[in-house]
């Protein structure tokens, strides 16, 4: 291994083999005939590549990788808890993975989607969910949608959403997707929403509704969510429930309870479906009665004939992806709250609090804690007051000199130079303290070795890149 | 039996024992796990969910299994309609069962994921040369929602509200592109080949076109472009594909000037699946990269060193930078399936995707020159075929009943889409159509062909 | 944090710089602005002949963790963009007064010229800005 990257395109042969092609077995006729020369590509620039090669090319590309299977990850808002080996295994079932999304002998499919949303609305308080969102941007997308539906067909223009500082990229992201402007609200101290300033904000008379996670990206649960959500209600709008951190309520407490009106959930997050190194994902939406009729197609009823698609909806918002969602995430989810149980995902919201709590109250010792409260799954440190101006990135990159991946980096953007530290239930104690260990470690080495930090990483496969160059010179492939 | 009996057989990933816990009680100051949600009102808190009690594994397999057997799967299939069932070699569910690949996240430590970075990065590369076109990003959830953002991002670049939808177009991704553009007052247009030229207009942002089209037809893409380029020169133009197998041997979008090619990734190395997750392939020309949405991976250096080293690059372009300013708010997309379908294409190479796209137009002429033997049934297709094709049948019904019994997965009725096309099915054969499941499948068509019809 | 603040320039609130010559205004980022932006990667500049009122988007700066607009400070016409930073982006960073200079403009309502701000002034409001 002398050279420090070797692309796979590199390890070509010259060897044609059509192994993993059925021998031909009907006649052939001149392809000319049945295709003009013109129609014809002239070269096919793809590799053979040996399958060997290919083998050793991705182990060696997983050694230089790390997953939730090789240690913490403590990614805030992520919630990076264990992926259940058993759901691999019953995903990878030919009676899920060889079944055509029309074909018509597919029971137990719908059967698994309908129970499913039962079981999501049992946990959230919702009545009527749709599995089809591909994952939580695009769940926020349909919420919104369903929305905007929901006004017009009240005959009301309400083209405003409101979103607190703390919220992630993606809510403003969507509502401006779904056609909506973005009216932001500044948290107050104690990282809340002002009730005040909310009230002024609803009063304009065209806003929608607001996007919230409870608790919030600072790891806070908002007292005040009831009088929130019934102040929008007054003003005849809409509340949108962000369930990127709903971990911590699991068992525990139920949007549907707070107040809101559409949820979304990430399956691949609290619900323990793998990342995937970025998907693929799932993100459910669940509704209130009311708004069941907008949900978008198809949508699945129980009929005495079993499980069926309910046709011919005008209010519904359409349909929002081809098919019927990401039909293998999803079986993963239903096997995990199956095996989980009702004691099981309680423990999960309890544990979750629990080892984020342990966490902030020994971590708090060194570093700058900006919300010095209790806090549900995840809090949020700041690099305020690191020795030698030490920032936050330097920490980041000197975690994975020991081996371990690094918190979300700035992060919330209330908070200056934020660590979001989001450890999960999953994480034993002794890793916990391992965690507690390496960050205690860095603070020394802020006080009295800060160029290892400003330079760090120095064990990882490579050290710190260049993203400068790499967005002025964007080299996308080779 | 008792609760507490009941209790232990569950699957529980929490490793802390009653000790433990007590202990981080301690430490933290509370006394029980009740103090830490002491800021959750109440009345808010649940007593208890009203699920059952949670399985252990092999329950947990049996009742999964009972479910899934109400699903049936057939010996060979000859239904596409955006979904198709090529080989999937064994390499590809190696590769993604790693779990320092699955159980990873988005890799924004970019130091600590080189391996997952770098395999993005062939990806991209992969599908650059494969499609001729300039860029290729990470990946969209699908076909059809990869369609419908191209759609949106060819408003922003031209600045023009309407787009113009050609007919052959998936149905479903027509649905899904009329809900994105109405998210966004996005006036659509429909069209045909006769009519287009008279559609183009200033208000035009882009034609969007499918080839090989929903009905199985090669477009004369050429064709296309040159009256686009002629009547509407600041238009986009935007194709898309469900089964890019056919790139074994079809002409490639980047050789024909598409601005904007998409496609349905899945039958690069993914199991069906009852239709997800699939991959959105988005690719474009160079001049419209800092309008793309979705991840893009980038080659680069070290900051103080010589090593070159792969990261997330033009972020600035996504949602977690631009927030409400962000063209598309995609965060998690289909990572794991990028790397499936890297693997499916490295492991069948130039030869072997050659091959499979030779097989699937030969398989599919065949089935048409057999079906056109039998009376009653006629192919409707003018053009070339991939490997889909439009047959009108005497008894459709029949067909797909005979089908059924020869444990063979019938093809897709057109009326499920278009009422008005009664009696027409859309075929699919593919190079898992063996000689053996093909008879088979003639052999249906024959007892459901008019002169036996008539003769009952 | 000293920030350069040439006095024969003008200013606006909203971080971009003006230089007054007869009809035309050139204008660019302040250097308050690309240190918060950080490394600038890609300006995306309007194109000639454009029109825009005071106070809309003429303009995107992107670093690498952020994007900011320029805001027009005139309302007018576009008559100058600096295409040099297309290959050169990092010129504002290096130099946001001068190599860094964005758009030209030839300006159609002079007296919005009298609501912009003096050197003074505009270091005042960069030293009260949180960051």
């Amino acid at each position: 291994m002398c050279s420090n990257i070797q692309l796979i395109f590199e390890k070509e042969t010259e060897n044609e083999l059509k192994n993993f092609v059925p021998q031909m077995d009907i006649d052939e006729v001149d392809i000319n005939e049945i295709l003009p020369n013109t129609l014809q590509r002239k070269d096919l620039p793809i590799p053979n590549i040996p399958e060997v090669e290919i083998v050793r090319h991705f182990i060696n590309l997983s050694n230089r990788n790390y997953g939730v299977d090789s240690g913490i990850y403590p990614l805030g808002s992520c919630t990076m808890k264990y992926n259940p080996k058993v759901n691999e295994n019953i995903v990878r079932m030919p009676e899920f993975t060889y079944i055509h999304p029309l074909q018509e002998e597919n029971d137990g499919c719908l059967e698994l989607l309908y129970h499913i949303s039962k079981l999501l609305g049992e946990i959230t308080g919702m009545d009527g969910f749709t599995l089809q969102p591909a994952a939580g941007a695009h769940g926020e997308l349909v919420g919104l949608l369903i929305m905007k539906k929901y006004f017009e067909s009240k005959g009301l223009k309400k083209l405003k959403i409101i979103v607190p500082d703390s919220a992630h990229g993606t809510n403003p992201a969507s509502a401006k997707m779904a056609g909506f402007s973005i009216i932001e609200i500044q948290s107050n101290k104690y990282g809340e929403i002002p009730l005040d300033q909310l009230e002024f904000a609803m009063q304009e008379g065209d806003v929608a509704g607001i996007m919230l996670t409870n608790p919030n990206t600072l790891g806070v649960f908002d007292r005040q969510i009831k009088e929130i959500t019934k102040i929008v209600h007054e003003n005849s709008g809409l509340c949108y429930y962000d369930g990127a951190n709903i971990n911590p309520m699991l068992g525990i407490c139920r949007p549907r309870d707070m107040g809101f009106d559409i949820i979304h959930l990430n399956l691949h997050k609290t619900f323990s479906t793998p990342h995937g190194g970025g998907g693929p994902g799932s993100g459910p939406i669940g509704v209130v009665n009311e708004l069941i009729p907008f949900l978008p197609e198809p949508c699945l009823i129980s009929t005495q004939q079993g499980i069926v698609c309910n046709e011919n909806n005008d209010k519904s918002i359409g349909r929002i992806k081809a098919f019927w969602g990401n039909f293998g995430v999803i079986v993963r989810a239903y096997a995990y709250i199956l095996a989980l149980g009702a004691e099981g995902l309680k423990r999960v919201g309890q544990v979750a609090v629990l080892n984020a709590n342990y966490l902030r109250v020994l971590l708090q010792k060194n570093f700058n804690l900006p919300f010095n409260r209790i806090c549900q799954h995840e809090f949020v440190l700041s690099d305020r007051g690191m020795p030698n101006e030490v920032t936050t990135e330097d920490i980041a990159k000197r975690i994975l000199d020991h081996g371990i991946y690094a918190p979300t980096i700035y992060f919330p953007l209330i908070i200056s130079g934020a660590l979001m530290i989001e450890p999960t239930e999953t994480e034993s104690k002794k890793s916990l303290d391992y965690f507690v260990e390496v960050m205690n470690k860095i603070y020394e080495e802020a006080k009295n070795d800060p160029e290892i930090l400003k330079n760090a990483p120095h064990n990882t496969s490579v050290k710190r890149l260049d993203a400068v160059l790499a967005a002025r010179n964007p080299i996308l492939h080779d | 039996m008792n609760n507490l009996i009941t209790e232990l057989f569950k699957l529980d990933f929490v490793p802390h024992d009653d000790k433990t816990v007590k202990e981080m009680l301690n430490v933290i100051g509370v006394k029980s796990l009740q103090e830490l949600f002491q800021d959750v009102p109440s009345d808010l808190i649940i007593e208890k969910l009203n699920l059952s009690s949670g399985l252990s594994e092999p329950d947990l397999i049996r009742q999964l299994e009972k479910i899934s057997h109400k699903n049936k799967v057939y010996s060979s299939s000859f239904l596409g309609a955006g979904c198709y069932f090529h080989y999937i070699p064994s390499l590809v569910d190696f590769v993604t069962s790693r779990s320092e690949f699955y159980t990873a996240y988005t890799p924004y430590q970019a130091e600590a994921s080189q391996g997952y970075l770098q395999a993005i990065y062939e990806y991209q590369t992969m599908i650059s040369r494969l499609t001729q076109m300039d860029v290729a990003n990470a990946s969209m959830y699908d076909g059809s929602t990869a369609l419908a953002e191209a759609a949106i991002m060819s408003t922003i670049i031209t600045r023009k509200s309407s787009v113009i939808l050609l007919r052959g177009i998936h149905p479903e991704y027509v649905e899904v592109i009329r809900t994105y553009c109405w998210g966004q007052n996005i006036n659509i247009k429909s069209a045909n080949e006769e009519n287009l030229k008279d559609m183009l207009s200033d208000d035009v942002a882009a034609v969007l076109f499918q080839s090989p089209n929903f009905f199985g037809d090669i477009e004369d893409v050429s064709n296309i472009i040159k009256n686009v380029r002629d009547n509407c020169p600041n238009c986009l133009i935007i194709q898309v594909m469900t089964d890019p197998t056919c790139l074994g041997v079809l002409k490639p979008p980047g050789a024909t000037d598409v601005d904007i090619f998409v496609a349905e990734g899945q039958s690069f190395g993914i199991t069906p699946s009852f239709g997800g997750p699939g991959l959105g392939i988005f690719t474009a020309k160079q001049k419209y990269l800092r309008k793309m949405p979705g991840r893009l991976i980038g080659k680069t250096k070290e900051i103080n060193g010589e090593k070159e080293g792969f990261i997330l690059t033009l972020q600035a372009r996504e949602q977690h930078i631009r927030r409400e300013k962000a063209s598309s708010n995609i965060c998690t997309n289909q990572a794991l399936c990028s790397l499936a379908a890297l693997t499916y294409l490295l492991a069948l190479g130039r030869t072997g995707l050659k091959e499979v796209a030779k097989q699937n137009i030969q398989k599919t002429h065949y089935v048409k020159q057999k079906l056109s033997e039998i009376p009653g049934y006629k192919i409707l297709n003018k053009k070339p075929t991939y490997n889909e094709f439009l047959v009108k049948c005497p008894d459709i019904e029949f067909l797909i009943e005979q089908c059924r019994q020869q444990e063979l997965l019938p093809p897709l009725k057109l009326t499920n889409y278009y009422p008005e096309m009664k009696s027409i099915a859309l075929v699919c054969v593919t190079e898992m159509n063996s000689k053996q499941s093909i008879n088979n499948f003639l052999e249906a068509a024959r007892s459901a062909s008019k002169d036996n019809v008539e003769g009952q | 944090m000293d920030y350069e603040c040439p006095n024969n320039l003008k200013y606006a609130s909203t971080h971009e710089w003006i230089k007054i010559e007869d009809s035309v205004a050139t204008v660019g980022i302040t250097d308050y602005a690309q240190y918060q932006l950080g490394d600038i990667v890609f300006v995306e500049l309007p194109e000639i002949g454009m029109v825009f009122d005071r106070g809309s988007n003429a303009a995107e700066i992107e670093s690498v963790k952020a994007v900011g607009d320029l805001i027009m400070p005139l309302s007018g016409e576009i008559i100058g963009i600096n295409e040099n930073l297309a290959d050169n982006p990092e010129n504002v960073n290096s130099s946001p007064f001068e190599n860094g200079w964005m758009i030209k403009i030839k300006f159609s309502h002079p007296s919005e010229i009298d609501e912009l701000l003096s050197a003074e002034k505009y270091k005042e409001i960069i030293q009260n800005e949180k960051h």
